[in-house]
């Protein structure tokens, strides 16, 4: 076990590092050049740049400044946002806290939207409430996740007023109410992003739960519990969706990058400041060493999920055994 | 106009006349029997070969020429009448001719893109799973790298990378990033038909590695490897979507459902069809071909192949 | 059982939440003003930032000697309005004496020094800083101090501009606190991200990505702001931003897009303010070989094909299919703000019978018949850059495309993100391109900047000296009138030589929540007099009465 999750770690160390490396040479090959200003109508003066560029080390030959990169984040300094003049440390602090709030509603939502779904559905397979709700979630899973995000804020902001229109808090109120009341201010303005990301995903876990049921449903135990008279709906709850629960655990790590994926387009909408928009707007501005710190972080936390979701499908089932190599 | 009018009607009884004749035909085998038992996969069929003759017989369908500009004043955001009857974009383009012609670009982008996707998984799952120890390490790793990076990053750095992105680039970029699931899923299926006996049989007869992983093991790892690739066309097309919001899918003039979409969204309280529009065509394909290859899947699962 | 006891939990937290909102501020002096902001200021330490969002931020938390008022003149100091300076007076023509007002503090309570101004000088002047104001300041010869409130800027020369120089571009910096950040460090000081100057209203808060809030100076010497916060709301999607103004969520947004005025035209508690834009578009041609700025251009470096290329486009029509009224065709690259603006300059007419004409006299003929006209062998084409974040800019891009493909001409459009579109400019490594400026309030420096031999944006490399007479000869006018008959000279020199194709010049439109009253949008800076602005006791709304904790 201890030897399995040293082996796991130290492949996730391997995975960072090489995706550090990927997205070094990426991002410092594409064309354009730091320091330009976010907008084009007015300029800076190719000396200006020249001499910020000189200030960076981004004059020197790009495997010296490579080699520069990997010792100052083995030390843990992740440089200076070329675009936001501080630290790239407090950048990320800012963003990291709101796609991780966000991540976790989306994957709950997500989940047990899907899962409830899906075993509903199961229950039900081939009646018409079950080809109505498939049709439904697929028409979910195929709308674009930025078109869904201008609906909802057009029908839930502006036309019914219930929920706000994008933001993380309330600018003007947030701080001048009681804990409660934040706590209210924050959930309002989660429920319509993490609907938007979460309704996306349910369409392909509830496939996925309602195949998983399916299976177990015409295995023996199932129909021992049944034949020894107990109600359905116990031998369903108890009985099969705990055994079928198991395989969507292990799409819970494989949806993690989806979730940073799909957050570029749901930030942006939703003026949600995370990682995603932090990426997407570092990118655009070439701002290389943000890029380089999300990526690790994205793929630092890719890759410590992958290892969770299986440490808790293997404790979840006992059939699995930990350290069959690569199995997962 | 009426040419438009009469090939549609054309297109959808020919569809659907097809796609019954089809499943008159196929009733005849197991497989096909399986298959349409499926209360949705004579309709899914049906829309998808609706949507792929538009796609094919573009020219006769379309009333206008897509990149027409007939009128940028008076024919402005026009919504649905007679002569135009999904309505004028903010360019005055006549929206029906460029979902009619978007068709061809998103199906296409979408085939091509899923089917570069796949080559890459099956090619990459196969040898790994098929000759093991070093070379599937490596080749693992490599996956496990791409996962950990979320696809949209190394789209938008890829994308960066040229300035004059063009359409054929664009498709190999996006495939050559969403293979990693697939080659995961077909090497877990080689790893379990490694040790079967037709594996064992082709190998005594002296087929070389090569000829059994192509011949022998993949053929039958197809199924898990067709409906990931039907559902994956459908993803294929909502990135293309996705990337036309960030301003980087296809380029203008040429239509696509996603830069449609992408175009019509700041005119979504007052001319929602622009978008709508080809958002419903995207949703129709991605639900037929999800039926469709629910389907298949079950027509082609071994396990009932005995009942 | 159990879902009684989530029940109750909701129904504490939703009373907890409601019991939160207290009864608060009242009178003269509440008001809240959110404003939808699209985009983030980058740093806010004027020597240091050229962004206009930052501006907005500037003209609230510094102050200048002296501003420009209502009529706009940039000529003497005549019409401009005291700031910092009570006063000032000239000692010889070469000498600007400016009294500062003694009740002026930073925010710190510290008082405001001449040697402030004398320090703000010297790093607006200062290379490493590489201030934007540093090519304006390039005539003082220094900047010199009598006792600590009185200035003395020293000329090299006497011309029309000197005190517009002078205080325009100058915001007052706290020498207490910046003597010690090194001049080249200046973009990245921390003091950037939590600014203490002496205007009106006083830094409070910056949450990246969310929003930025400053709060009233009730003790402020230029009088006591009527709206006691402003807050920023950064909302990066232009349409969601409008979304919160329609909501009721914001109270201003200035920037109205076409399609989003019509939203924002049937809602009943906005109000729309028109003013003069400072924004002005224009295609580009590159004059000079793509990717080597010492050959002429194939195409455009013959001014006739140029002058073709814009017989071949109806500007008027564009004008109307994108904007409906809300921009004008300028006769010249100008904005609307600018005084220059003259409609008696001789245009080029949309006239494409004219530019086929003109392209087959050269040669460019339809030899094999598919559409695009051609001569030995090569086709008339062309790529026109344009970046993926203007809206506006991608459309006029497609409908120039189509203009020119009706006289034969074949236009591929290249939408880059705007950091190559920079590079690609400032590298010659184009044909086309749709450039936009944010023009200051005197022609002066743009007109310079973009269109002289050696100006930093000149992107289309044109050099013609002609021009740089007529140039010399307008800003050396020492009165409104001869200036304004120089300019002339100088725009129709430029309409004539047609080194671009002059698109639009834009009518900015703000809306505003209705309860905001006596406000007053000065076109080159729309919240320059936000302190003005007042919210009425009766027409105070929850937010307005919300205290601070």
């Amino acid at each position: 076990m201890t030897a399995w999750l040293l082996r796991r770690l130290a492949a996730s160390v391997a995975i960072v590092f090489a995706v550090l490396t990927l997205t070094f040479v990426l991002i410092h090959l594409a064309p354009g050049t730091p320091f330009l200003p976010s907008t084009d109508d007015r300029s800076v003066g190719p000396e200006i740049i020249a001499r910020l560029r000189r200030q960076y080390g981004l004059d020197r030959p790009l495997p010296v400044q490579y080699l520069k990169y990997i010792g100052s984040v083995a030390h843990g300094e992740f440089g200076e946002s070329f675009s936001q003049h501080r630290p790239v440390a407090q950048a990320l602090a800012d963003a990291v806290p709101n796609t991780v709030l966000l991540g976790i509603a989306a994957l709950v939502i997500e989940f047990t939207l899907g899962i409830a779904l899906g075993a509903y559905q199961a229950a039900r397979a081939r009646r018409r409430v079950d080809a109505a709700l498939s049709h439904l979630t697929l028409f979910f899973y195929s709308v674009p996740t930025f078109w869904l995000g201008l609906a909802l804020l057009l029908v839930f902001g502006q036309w019914l007023r219930w929920l706000p229109v994008g933001g993380v808090s309330d600018p003007i109120v947030h701080d001048t109410l009681p804990w409660a009341g934040r706590v209210f201010d924050t959930l309002r303005h989660l429920v319509l992003p993490a609907c938007t990301l979460g309704l996306v995903g349910a369409a392909g876990t509830a496939r996925y739960q309602r195949a998983a049921m399916l299976e177990v449903i015409h295995q023996d135990y199932i129909r021992t519990a049944r034949a020894k008279g107990l109600s359905e709906r116990r031998v369903l709850l108890r009985h099969a969706l705990r055994n079928a629960v198991l395989p969507v655990i292990t799409l819970l790590g494989l949806s993690l990058p989806f979730l940073l994926t799909g957050a570029v387009l749901v930030e942006t909408v939703f003026s949600w400041p995370g990682m995603g928009k932090l990426a997407a707007d570092a990118i655009f501005s070439r701002d290389y060493p943000v890029v380089t710190a999300a990526a690790i972080l994205a793929a630092a936390m890719v890759a410590l999920s992958s290892v969770v979701a299986d440490l808790l499908t293997a404790l979840a089932d006992p059939r699995v055994r930990l350290g069959d190599g690569d199995a997962a | 106009m009426l040419r438009t009018w009469v090939s549609l009607a054309v297109l959808v009884a020919g569809s659907t006349g097809g796609a019954f004749a089809l499943r008159r035909r196929c009733e005849r085998t197991g497989r096909g029997r399986r298959f349409f038992r499926h209360p949705t996969a004579t309709t899914g069929v049906a829309v998808l070969t609706f949507f792929v003759l538009v796609a094919v017989c573009a020219p006769l369908v379309a009333p206008y020429d897509p990149s027409a500009q007939p009128d940028p004043v008076g024919l402005q955001n026009r919504p649905p009448s007679w002569l135009h009857p999904f309505g004028t974009d903010l360019y005055s383009h006549d929206v029906l001719s460029r979902v009619v012609y978007g068709a061809q670009v998103s199906l296409g982008v979408g085939t091509l893109a899923m089917l570069v996707a796949l080559t890459l998984g099956a090619v990459v799952g196969a040898i790994a799973g098929y000759t093991g120890r070093w070379i599937d390490a490596v080749l693992m790793r490599l996956v496990d790298v791409g996962i950990a990076v979320p696809r949209m990053f190394l789209l938008l750095m890829a994308v960066a990378l040229w300035s004059r992105l063009p359409l054929g680039t664009l498709i190999v970029l996006i495939g050559v990033t969403g293979w990693f699931g697939t080659s995961r899923l077909v090497r877990a299926e080689v790893l379990s038909l490694r040790e079967r006996p037709f594996v064992d049989a082709a190998r005594a007869l002296g087929a070389r590695s090569g000829r059994v992983i192509f011949g022998h093991v993949l053929p039958n790892a197809a199924a898990p490897l067709i409906v990931s690739a039907a559902l994956g066309i459908g993803h294929v097309m909502l990135l293309e979507a996705a990337l036309s919001f960030l301003g980087i899918g296809v380029r203008p003039p040429v239509a696509s459902w996603g830069n449609m979409i992408a175009d019509g969204r700041d005119l979504l309280t007052i001319a929602p069809w622009i978008s709508l529009v080809p958002g419903l065509g995207i949703a129709a394909v991605v639900m037929s071909l999800n039926a469709v290859g629910d389907a298949l899947r079950d027509a082609l699962d071994p396990r009932e192949e005995a009942t | 059982m159990r879902t009684r006891v989530v029940v109750g939990v909701l129904v504490a937290v939703v009373a907890a939440a409601a019991c939160g909102r207290r009864v608060g501020c009242t009178g003269e002096y509440c008001g809240t003003l959110v404003i939808a902001a699209p985009g983030e200021p980058d740093i806010l330490l004027p020597p240091a930032s050229d962004d206009a969002r930052a501006a907005a931020v500037f003209d609230q938390v510094f102050v200048k000697l002296a501003d420009l008022g209502p009529s706009g003149n940039t000529i003497g100091d005549a019409g401009f309005v005291p700031e910092l300076a009570e006063k000032w007076e000239w000692d010889n023509p070469r000498t600007l004496t400016f009294h500062l007002n003694a009740a002026a503090r930073w925010h710190d309570g510290r008082p405001v020094r001449a040697e402030d101004v004398a320090f703000t000088f010297d790093v607006n002047t200062d290379p490493a800083v590489n201030s934007p104001a540093r090519a304006s300041l390039a005539r003082v010869r220094r900047v010199t101090t009598r006792d600590s409130l009185t200035v003395v800027f020293h000329f090299s020369e006497a011309y029309p501009e000197m005190f517009y120089d002078a205080v325009h571009h100058l915001r007052i910096l706290p020498a207490h606190l910046l003597r010690t950040v090194p001049r080249d460090q200046f973009r990245t000081a921390a003091i950037g991200r939590a600014p203490v100057g002496a205007g009106c209203y006083r830094f409070v808060e910056w949450r990246a990505g969310q929003s930025l809030e400053l709060a009233a100076d009730s003790t402020c010497f230029l009088g006591r702001p009527h709206i006691r916060r402003l807050v920023w709301r950064f909302t990066p999607d232009p349409t969601v931003a409008v979304t919160q103004l329609l909501a009721g969520e914001a109270d201003v947004f200035e920037y109205l897009s076409p399609p989003d005025l019509e939203r924002v035209r049937t809602a009943g508690d906005l109000v729309t303010y028109p003013y003069a834009g400072p924004y002005y578009t224009f295609l580009v041609f590159n004059l000079r070989t793509r990717g080597d700025t010492t050959l002429p251009h194939p195409l455009f470096a013959d001014r006739e094909i140029r002058r073709a290329l814009t017989l071949a486009t109806d500007r008027q029509q564009m004008v109307q299919s994108v904007f409906a009224g809300l921009a004008k065709v300028p006769p010249g690259p100008m904005p609307l703000l600018w005084a220059t603006w003259d409609s008696t300059l001789r245009v080029l007419p949309f006239d494409s019978a004219a530019a086929g004409r003109l392209l087959g006299a050269r040669g460019w003929r339809d030899h094999d018949g598919d559409g695009v006209r051609d001569k030995d062998g090569q086709k008339l084409a062309f790529e026109l850059l344009t970046p993926t974040t203007s809206v506006i800019r991608r459309q006029y891009a497609r409908l120039l495309q189509e203009q020119f493909r009706r006289v034969g001409v074949a236009v591929e459009i290249t939408e880059v993100d705007n950091n190559v579109m920079t590079q690609r400019l400032e590298t010659g490594n184009f044909d086309a391109a749709l450039m936009s400026r944010i023009a200051d309030p005197s022609p002066t420096s743009s007109v310079a900047l973009v269109w002289l031999a050696g100006g930093g944006s000149n992107y289309s490399h044109y050099d013609n000296p002609v021009f740089a007479e007529a140039y010399a000869r307008a800003t050396g006018a020492t009165t409104r009138q001869a200036s304004m008959y120089g300019w002339r000279a100088v725009f129709q020199q430029l309409i004539d030589d047609a080194p671009g194709i002059w698109l639009y010049s834009q009518q900015s439109v703000a809306a505003m929540h209705r309860r905001v009253a006596d406000v007053r949008l000065r076109p080159d800076a729309p919240y320059a007099l936000a302190r003005t602005w007042r919210i009425p006791p009766d027409r105070l709304i929850d937010r307005d009465r919300v205290e601070r904790r």
